[in-house]
């Protein structure tokens, strides 16, 4: 009897001083300081006592879901190293319902897009990634030297993840793209107790804010200052050149895109394509469509409209013009073939045919409009080509 | 023949689907030793943890799917045929996964295409929610079609017309979407068996019970509508309410099947033929729990096929199926020269 009391009061002190724990969490929660997120409308980072807590408010096109990921350092000088604290901690967020609890800074990562690459390589820590789907995408060097050394594991193919290696592999996190509940790979991999992270870059509409997704994984690595000083020199580049073309009157025309089937598709007038080609001074004739997304359009309006364009931008993936005219004449009516104003970012190519503009563009929209600019207003940049070069013969 | 002459076949079937279980759950793109397999299921020391969770939470999931999907569809495939009297017929011939099929692309598609804002759907079973939908819409049409119509096979015209139909929606939808969107459109329509949750296994078992339930149920009317619409209602068959029966067995089965695993294609229609060859019988208390194992035994060995052991790559399911079945069918009935049905 009398140890069954002693047993209930002690669990008593117990539940008492966890109470009292809780609280003070709950005290530091009034005090987070939010970063400063500027161009992306995706997500934002706010910093707690313990903790950091990153919210995706656009994962993908409208979602309705708001994902709150939090962050817990490893050994934070100071009051983390009581384990107690920390398992506290780990209860109240996930009664606040967070839907990830990550130990920073992450020593293992599963990447699922290509974009996601050059952050982790500007930031430094491109060695904690060891598994993406479809190797033969990549194009960085570094990277592929990783994967001719069997540092990065092929998860598989395309879309879909395979679930037996992710299992396998248990990296610390997977940071993928796409719309939650769909792939049924990741719904697996996060049931085996791996999280599974949304990264809404290729949702934004700014060139800008595409690149200030590099913040998302600084915050994963706790280098937020590193991804801040990268992203303000993105910004300032990208700033400095828009301000040296917007002096210029001349705004040649431009055309976009290229057919697939009988069906013209092109970026519209919202998207960071067309955004990023009016900021290096160029006057795109879709400007006036609505919508992020690509436009289809039929051959006829298409040659109504930019048959006298000065200047045709990423026509898929051609990088002859010989091979533009005999996949179709249509192709040759347009006066930017005629005289040879035809641009493509498909020459530029990885190892394995991963096109080095697919990956590391979103991420640097400072060398994209660098390229434009040069493109279109050649007297001004002496800069070499980073992703564009004309068409061959 | 009484009951007892099929016994042999029948511990011949089961030892077979027992080696096949075996082996789906042993291979796969991690290479896991046989005894750590063994020693997963019956809970023993595994040497590593992860193996363990592969096996008990990933491919015993998986080859659980595989079983019930290839038993339910073979199961709606006899049923289909007897009721048509059709050896063409299979399990989508009402245009089940043709409504399945429109939901998953309104779904996918529909927000680029018609502006629909699918976020009521979202999440983990949004896909699920959308495939039901589809096909239950498809079924209550089929039902309200049956009921006005007397002649079987004017049902079995109108269910190729609900196909084209909808599958010409999906076209319009896809002609006007985007590249990605189109892309997670085709990877469904590829069917998968794996990463299903606990929860998603249970209730597609429940959905699977509940149509074998009627199929059960129906038995002795599918006897009698093999030898026609006329000589059943002579018999005594409840006509129209046994018909109906069968329909909403079929669509339970195929409807919940192609839900949560996509359209899968072929077994349905191959299996009771399948089964056919090796048991010479009408009787569809033979046939039925026959076809149940055939169906679970094929389904078996194409997952496990299309897990292409050992690598890193994995083949879609929808292919596989028909690239081991049909030439298997091919074969035995031109060894046999003639059609048994």
């Amino acid at each position: 009897m009398k140890n069954t009391t002693l047993f209930l009061v002690g669990l008593l002190s117990l539940f008492i001083s966890c109470k009292e724990k809780s609280k003070e969490v709950k005290n530091n929660e009034s005090q987070g300081i939010s970063l400063s997120i500027d161009y992306a409308n995706g997500f934002s980072i706010k910093q707690y006592t313990n903790h950091t807590i990153i919210t995706v408010t656009e994962a993908f096109p409208g979602a309705q879901k708001v994902f709150k990921y939090a962050l817990i350092p490893r050994d934070s000088s100071g009051n983390n190293t009581d384990i107690e604290l920390s398992n506290t901690l780990e209860e109240t967020l996930k009664s606040q319902g967070v839907d990830a609890i990550l130990k920073t800074p992450l020593n293992t990562v599963v990447v699922t897009s290509t974009t996601h690459i050059p952050s982790l390589e500007m930031l430094g820590v491109a060695e904690t990634l060891k598994g993406f789907p479809n190797l033969d995408y990549i194009s960085s060097p570094l990277s592929r030297k990783r994967i001719a050394n069997k540092e990065i594991i092929d998860l598989g193919q395309n879309e879909s993840l395979n679930t037996e290696l992710t299992i396998e592999l248990r990296p610390e996190a997977i940071i993928s793209f796409g719309v939650e509940g769909e792939n049924k790979s990741l719904n697996s991999v996060e049931r085996a107790g791996i999280p599974v992270l949304y990264n809404g870059d290729w949702v934004e509409k700014d060139p800008l804010g595409k690149a200030e997704w590099i913040k998302f994984f600084g915050a994963l690595y706790g280098k937020e200052r590193e991804a801040d000083s990268i992203f303000n020199h993105i910004k300032n580049n990208y700033n400095l050149i828009k301000e040296q073309i917007a002096a210029i009157e001349n705004k040649p025309t431009v055309l976009s895109g290229g057919m697939f089937k009988d069906i013209w598709y092109l970026p519209k007038g919202d998207s960071w394509q067309a955004k990023v080609l009016e900021d290096a001074g160029g006057n795109y004739l879709w400007s006036e469509t609505e919508g992020a997304g690509s436009i289809a359009l039929s051959i006829e309006s298409v040659l109504e409209k930019g048959q006298q364009a000065d200047f045709w931008i990423a026509p898929g993936q051609y990088t002859s013009y010989a091979k533009l005219a005999s996949d179709n004449p249509a192709y040759a009516q347009f006066d930017a073939f005629k005289n040879k104003k035809v641009y493509t970012f498909a020459k530029y190519k990885g190892e394995t045919g991963g096109l080095l503009y697919y990956e590391l563009a979103p991420n640097r929209p400072d060398l994209v409009l660098r390229d434009l600019a040069k493109i279109l207003h050649p007297e001004m940049i002496t800069e070499a080509f980073t992703f564009f070069d004309t068409l061959d013969e | 023949m009484n009951n007892n002459s099929y016994i042999p076949t029948f511990l011949i079937l089961t030892l077979v689907l027992l080696v096949c279980i075996l082996a789906n759950l042993s291979l796969g793109s991690v290479a896991i030793p046989i005894q750590d397999v063994i020693a997963s299921l019956v809970g023993s020391e595994v040497s590593k943890s992860s193996w363990e969770y592969i096996i008990v939470d990933y491919r015993l999931p998986k080859a659980i799917t595989a079983i019930i999907a290839g038993s339910g569809l073979a199961v709606s495939g006899l049923l289909m045929q007897t009721l048509f009297r059709n050896p063409l017929a299979g399990p989508f011939v009402l245009g089940i996964s043709s409504g399945a099929s429109l939901g998953v692309a309104l779904y996918i598609l529909g927000g680029t295409a018609l502006g629909l804002s699918t976020a009521l759907l979202s999440g983990k079973w949004g896909l699920i929610i959308a495939a039901s939908v589809g096909s239950f819409l498809v079924l209550l049409m089929v039902i309200g079609v049956a009921t006005r119509v007397k002649d079987t096979m004017a049902l079995l015209i109108i269910g190729l017309m609900v196909g084209s139909l909808t599958s010409a929606v999906v076209s319009v939808l896809a002609y006007f979407s985007k590249a990605e969107e189109l892309q997670r459109f085709v990877f469904w329509s590829f069917g998968s068996l794996g990463d299903l949750s606990w929860n998603g296994v249970g209730i597609l078992a429940l959905c699977f019970a509940a149509g074998l339930v009627l199929s059960i149920a129906s038995l002795k009317s599918l006897d009698s509508f093999l030898l026609g619409d006329a000589y059943a209602k002579t018999m005594g068959t409840r006509f129209s309410r046994s018909r109906l029966l069968i329909i909403i067995a079929t669509s339970l089965l195929a409807g919940s099947i192609t839900a949560f695993a996509g359209p899968i294609a072929f077994i349905g229609l191959a299996v009771p033929h399948l089964i056919r060859q090796v048991i010479n019988t009408t009787r569809h208390i033979i046939l039925l729990p026959a076809v149940i194992m055939g169906g679970a035994i094929l389904m078996l060995i194409c997952d496990t096929i299309a897990q292409v052991p050992f690598s890193e790559f994995t083949l879609p399911i929808n292919a596989i199926s028909a690239m081991v079945g049909a030439p298997v069918v091919i074969w035995l009935l031109v060894r046999k020269k003639k059609l048994l049905f």
